[in-house]
């Protein structure tokens, strides 16, 4: 019986996160538009530091609403969470962590397999040969990957690689 | 045989005693090494390692760290990463490397690279992601590290004696490889310095590009991961050899700046393997 009110509390809890908009706060200031492209209409700008509720992603932005006024945001200009409280401790976060299996401390939740991997451990690990067997059992050659890749209508192009914005190099 | 005597055969071995002036051409090629590893971002050889040895290193790597937490038991899943790892990894500017990828069984939150094109990614982690192209990212971010050899030039860099070694071309044992890594697989627990890390996230969001794609899985994943506490002991590794996923968010939302915006890439749903 207690274990049926546990797990009733449990999916009400996590069926009123699913509603629920997740909050955010912008890193640095940036437009708000209309939709989620570089050269939809701008509604508003919001300075660095401004609450948000993310209620939505696609692709590199995130449908927000906010005081000022709601559209859609480069996701990359929003930290997800309050800004002013620490990540672990809020109570959406603790939200969060339930409604993707993971324990309100954000740990997840053990039920199977070794319970961490810290430094000792993989400094007195052995070589097990076995398992690298059946590691290189499951490789892949670059014609099945491809053969893979098309499947889901995957198409390779071209990009060069990124400059370091900070690089003197 | 004393500490000197050992250090001077690893060295030079019997060269040492036959030409004198090789020794001190070896001088020189370490020198002329240290100043090549100095460079950000060094050329690729760097008078190191074949292909052959990198991949000797990688999988005795890959061996001690499945020794400390071993591949999940589900051949699909694997099988599975394998081919999105592949797909990615065919990419990058070491297509045909022989690259393998593994799901290994761990609550913690981390990925590892080990050179020669072995990558690992923790059920911890595998259980965070939302689609393949968030996978892809994660993995995409290690590609970055084996094609840029950033743990291979920490070895190096380790170890100048071994690499005395292979300049005067003699192959790497077995034994040496040993003594190189170190104990276990302790070498993925060291911190890279904070360059190779950014470097292999801008390098991880343009092959996820690549591949076709939504390139804003890899900062998804980092996004989901800001939320943890450092404190969180299934973090607590990751947060050690990485910079805060803030950091790192702030310093691809430069480098991306609005260079993917009209890229539309796929975030492949659909057939996303979920973990059991
Ligand atoms: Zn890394």
């Amino acid at each position: 019986m207690r274990f049926n009110l546990l797990v009733t509390t449990a999916l009400l809890i996590i069926s009123g996160m699913v509603q629920a908009a997740e909050s955010g706060t912008t890193v640095k200031k940036d437009s708000v538009r209309a939709a989620p492209f570089s050269d939809a209409k701008i509604v508003v700008t919001l300075p660095a530091a401004t609450k948000v509720e993310i209620l939505k992603k696609d692709g590199g932005w995130y449908q927000i609403k906010s005081a000022q006024g709601n559209g859609w945001m480069r996701m990359l200009s929003i930290r997800r969470g309050d800004i002013n409280k620490p990540s672990a401790g809020s109570s959406a976060s603790a939200l969060a962590g339930l409604a993707s299996g993971r324990s309100g401390t954000g740990k997840v939740v053990a039920t199977t397999g070794i319970r961490g991997l810290n430094e000792e451990q993989l400094k007195a690990a052995h070589y097990d040969e076995n398992q690298v067997t059946l590691l290189e059992a499951s490789t892949s050659s670059r014609a099945e990957a491809q053969k893979f890749a098309a499947r889901a209508r995957l198409k390779a192009r071209q990009m060069d690689y990124l400059a370091d914005p900070g690089g003197s190099k | 045989m004393n500490k000197l005597t050992a250090m001077l055969f690893t060295a030079a071995g019997l060269a040492l005693f036959l030409h004198t002036a090789q020794a001190f051409d070896l001088g020189q090629e370490l020198k002329n090494a240290a100043r090549e590893l100095q460079k950000p971002g060094g050329s690729a050889n760097l008078g190191g390692y074949s292909e052959a040895e990198e991949v000797a290193i990688g999988r005795q790597i890959a061996g001690n760290l499945l020794g400390a937490a071993p591949l999940v038991p589900d051949q699909k899943l694997q099988k599975y990463v394998n081919n999105v790892g592949r797909w990615v990894a065919s990419q990058s500017d070491r297509p045909d490397l022989a690259w393998h990828f593994g799901v290994i069984d761990t609550n913690d939150i981390n990925a590892f690279a080990a050179p020669g094109g072995y990558i690992f990614v923790t059920r911890g982690l595998y259980k965070l992601l939302n689609n393949e192209a968030e996978l892809a990212g994660v993995l995409a971010h290690e590609i970055g590290h084996v094609i840029r050899k950033h743990h291979l030039k920490i070895l190096q860099q380790g170890k100048m004696l071994d690499l005395g070694s292979k300049v005067l071309g003699k192959q790497v044992s077995d034994d040496k490889i040993s003594r190189l890594i170190g104990s276990g697989a302790e070498i993925v627990s060291r911190s890279l310095d904070k360059g190779a890390e950014f470097e292999a996230d801008r390098i991880g969001v343009v092959l996820a590009a690549r591949a076709g794609y939504d390139a804003y899985g890899l900062p998804g994943v980092l996004q989901e991961i800001g939320h943890s506490a450092a404190d969180d002991s299934s973090v607590a590794l990751l947060f050690k050899t990485h910079p805060h996923p803030d950091d790192r968010l702030a310093r691809l939302g430069e480098a991306m700046d609005s260079r993917f915006d009209n890229l539309n890439g796929q975030t492949v749903e659909k057939r996303f393997y979920k973990i059991k």
